[in-house]
């Protein structure tokens, strides 16, 4: 028996194992299970939008991982990676796209691309321990599932291996000291939440109006957000990630990229701060960051984010709800001492500001997945608010 | 439907990490029915699905929460649930259950990651008999729900008077059909008790203590507020429209309450409450068709009763302005001002209030003379050693006030305080107020004409009923 047959049958042995032991406890790895190495990929995908949750990651067939080599993807899984990204305690992000075969997702010039039942994306967080050499010893942390079924998108979470073989279905999240030096070589310790599978819906659930059924959306793959080039390796090499789709057969009704608006690209802020931000950009490039970093909740539609009436989404031109000298509704602590959401010229004034920029539980936004201060995005915040025309706000008539 | 007994023995049988639910379905000890873990409330006494969950490691908690079908009961043992992370529930029909508040905690006090103690959303939604300790944001949040019960359940914090403290314990926001029964909220660094956004609330048998806001309505419509008991907070029971939230709180009753002693210290880092004077009973913002009445106010060193227009806290009428294709709920009768933009109304008037039948002793004799409004102060320097009135009401949008003559004040916003026959009422001319010297009040007597009417325009509030509110 050749070594890659050897590998499959000993994974389906453990994968027998663990269902046979599944009714009665047992059976995850850990237990005494044996490990059955590394994800190796032995045909196509496997998504059954009608079975249960896959005990492993590795049933789903997607992608194998390896330190040295990094993240394989399997046929029809197509890595991307979005222009301005959200910030999770410096988590490293891979992701990418599965459509099933004979279908393709069909273009959206404003929402989330509309995916074909059977889709899925993935997202597999992971650190290193000095980020300045993300590829020296990576480490996976979770891999996210977002599975597109008939009546909608199902999240679905798994926590890696200690070995780093395999992910584990994890429903009840995980809260995980992780220490790394960061990109300027400061040593960090996040408390890095693995999110509850329902807290999955803290971000990515909408509803039409207050009592209308909630549904849940994506955040990423939205043309403005995809429209970058992406660097596929190989002989397709360096791509815009729309155009790359299209040629792939698995995006229909997109405009050539070029002719499409993008959202700002991060990068250099990351890598230099703000201050390389041409002034006439810099409203562009803080509205790119409110979009992605806090929008999902605060738009018009977005279930919690909807009860303080602050709209950070890029469509909104409402400088009321925008929180120019607009009162919170109910920040309790998360207020810091200040009155108005947004005092123009004043960041150091503005609730918007001190929440993006405090790591004080209880008054961090966004409201998941950060206890570290994203540095560069805070100074973009601060250099927008400051850029305003100044403006005190009316305080009340006794003051 | 025959009730299904499981068992999730994530600790005992030293289980439970990511199969505690299969455990449990599949092959988890049924309960010995007199085990002591649950003598208060098992899945005995619940039809449908539900599950026993042993405190001790909050795992086998999560993994069930996160798992669970439409109407699945979730039932906790007695004892301590040491949380790492909030309790989320989206499940339509979860219900939570413990042992009584003495007896089943769910304590949040050495999670490191931000979040509230529970965060539900979920029609039909019931948490019950389990206190919530020292969650890092709210204590118990449920959003966007239609069905909300809290029954006997206390969210509190370990140190008294803490700014740090969570902001809300018992947090009904954006939902209808709520009914908060026979709970306590302690220590909160916002509002202890705080209904936001809701139709159709009852608000009986709580006891707020400790917290800067001891109870809040906060644009809310149809909420029924009795037999509760404030004390020991900033402000006690009130009722607010906050500026640009699209829902026009009305038709409020603050019945037979015991509001007394709430002298605390202001220790909100920040927002509307920290403007609440120490030493303040009840207060009514941008409020309309909201009756008080029957209410035993005691000992509140600012005052007992302010009746007061938006426009004292935010005087930008724009910020006020609602366009009404976003407004949820009834407006359409109450004769709101239009905005100056073409299809929008303005909520900040306070108007059509009725109080009634009050019963006064000891309040006033302490205003704060700190609050950051200077209300206290403005307070205190016109009554010198006297106290204050025990009804105040800020006359912002009458068309005459006069101090002395009675004939030369309005009512032009149905301000009724003629039903009582104890305590003392006061107008002023607040929009005059920004500088010493301060014009006098207005201090008629019983039956303070002109604001002597006796009931509501357009009748009586309408009483409340909830399905869920049966016997227990």
């Amino acid at each position: 028996m050749c070594p890659l047959a050897a590998a499959a049958a000993l994974a389906a042995a453990t994968a027998a194992a663990a269902l046979a032991a599944a009714g009665c406890g047992g059976g995850s790895k850990g237990d005494g299970t044996p490990d059955a190495g590394p994800i190796v990929l032995t045909g196509p995908v496997q998504i059954d939008v009608n079975a249960d949750p896959a005990e492993h990651l590795s049933d789903y067939q997607l992608f194998t991982f390896d330190a040295q080599t990094g993240f394989q993807f399997n046929d029809r899984v197509v890595p991307y990676d979005i222009n301005t990204p959200l910030f999770s305690d410096d988590a490293l992000k891979q992701r990418a796209i599965y459509i099933p075969p004979g279908a393709a997702a069909t273009f959206d010039p404003e929402n989330a691309l509309d995916f074909p039942v059977g889709s899925a994306l993935i997202k597999t967080f992971y650190f290193a321990p000095d980020l300045r050499a993300p590829a020296d010893r990576p480490a996976l942390v979770e891999t996210r599932l977002m599975v597109r079924h008939d009546d909608g998108w199902h999240p679905l979470p798994y926590i890696w291996d200690a070995e780093q073989h395999d992910a584990v279905f994890s429903p009840a999240g995980e809260v995980r000291a992780i220490s790394f030096l960061d990109a300027t070589g400061a040593p960090q310790t996040a408390n890095y939440l693995i999110p509850e599978r329902n807290q999955c819906q803290s971000c990515h659930a909408e509803q039409d109006s207050v009592g209308a059924p909630i549904n849940l959306v994506l955040i990423g793959v939205k043309a403005r957000h995809l429209n970058r080039a992406y660097d596929y390796g190989g002989t397709t090499g360096l791509v815009n990630q729309l155009d790359h789709l299209t040629a792939l057969g698995m995006l229909t009704g997109a405009p050539a990229a070029a002719t499409l608006p993008a959202a700002y690209d991060f990068r250099p802020i990351e890598a230099m701060g703000p201050s390389i931000v041409a002034p006439a950009d810099l409203d562009t490039a803080a509205r790119s960051y409110l979009d992605i970093n806090c929008a999902h909740c605060h738009n018009p539609h977005g279930v919690q984010g909807m009860t303080s009436q602050l709209f950070l989404d890029h469509t909104n031109t409402d400088l009321f709800h925008l929180g120019v000298c607009k009162r919170p509704g109910s920040a309790g602590v998360g207020n810091g001492g200040l009155t108005f959401d947004i005092v123009p010229g004043s960041p150091d004034m503005s609730i918007l500001y001190f929440r993006d920029d405090t790591t004080k539980v209880g008054a961090i936004m966004p409201l998941l997945g950060r206890s570290l201060t994203h540095t560069s995005g805070a100074a973009l915040l601060h250099d927008w608010i400051a850029a305003m025309p100044a403006d005190a706000c009316d305080m009340a008539p006794s003051q | 439907m025959q009730a299904t007994r499981f068992a999730v023995l994530g600790v005992r049988l030293g289980l439970g990490l990511g199969l505690g639910v299969m455990l449990a379905t599949g092959c988890g000890d049924n309960k010995d029915d007199g085990d002591a873990a649950f003598a208060v409330n098992s899945c005995k006494a619940v039809t449908g699905t539900c599950m026993e969950i042993t405190s001790g490691n909050d795992t086998a908690l999560q993994t069930a929460a996160n798992t669970i079908d439409a109407s699945t009961t979730l039932v906790l043992g007695a004892g301590t649930f040491k949380m790492t992370n909030q309790l989320t529930l989206r499940t339509a029909g979860a219900h939570v259950i413990g042992q009584g508040i003495d007896k089943t905690t769910l304590d949040f006090g050495s999670t490191t990651t931000q979040g509230n103690g529970v965060d539900a959303i979920g029609d039909d939604f019931v948490i019950q008999d389990v206190t919530v300790l020292d969650a890092p944001k709210d204590g118990i949040r449920v959003e966007a729900t239609n069905g909300v019960t809290f029954r006997r359940i206390r969210a509190t914090w370990t140190k008294a008077g803490d700014a740090s403290n969570g902001a809300y314990g018992i947090y009904p926001v954006k939902s209808q059909n709520v009914l908060v029964v026979d709970s306590q909220a302690e220590n909160a660094s916002d509002a202890g008790l705080y209904v936001g956004q809701c139709q159709h609330v009852i608000v009986r048998g709580n006891h707020v203590t400790g917290n800067v806001a001891g109870l809040e309505i906060e644009n809310t419509e149809y909420a029924d507020v009795y037999n509760n008991e404030a004390d020991n907070n900033t402000g006690g029971i009130v009722v607010f429209d906050l500026p640009g939230n699209p829902i026009v709180g009305r038709d409020i009753r603050l019945r037979d309450n015991m509001i007394h002693d709430n002298n605390h210290d202001n220790f909100a880092s920040g927002g509307t409450v920290a403007s609440i004077p120490v030493g303040t009973g009840t207060f009514a913002m941008a409020s309309r068709r909201v009756e008080i009445t029957g209410n035993t106010y005691s000992n509140n060193g600012t005052g007992d009763i302010a009746l007061i227009s938006g426009l004292a806290l935010e005087p930008d009428t724009t910020q006020w302005t609602l366009p009404v294709a976003t407004v949820t709920g009834d407006y359409q009768d109450l004769g709101l001002p239009a905005g100056a933009a073409a299809g929008t109304i303005m909520n900040f008037r306070g108007q059509n209030i009725l109080v009634s039948g009050n019963h006064h002793t000891g309040s006033g004799t302490a205003p704060d003379l700190d609050d950051p409004l200077h209300i206290g102060l403005l307070l205190a320097a016109s009554y010198q050693s006297a106290p204050v009135d025990s009804v105040i009401y800020d006359s912002i949008m009458e068309s005459m006030f006069n101090s002395t003559d009675a004939a030369k004040n309005t009512d032009d916003n149905h301000m009724c305080v003629g039903g009582n026959t104890e305590g003392t009422f006061a107008s002023l001319d607040l929009m005059a107020q920004s500088a010493p010297p301060f014009t006098p009040f207005f201090r008629p007597a019983a039956p303070f004409a002109p604001f002597d009417c006796t009931a509501l325009d357009g009748g009586a509030v309408a009483q409340v009923t909830l399905p869920q509110d049966t016997p227990q």
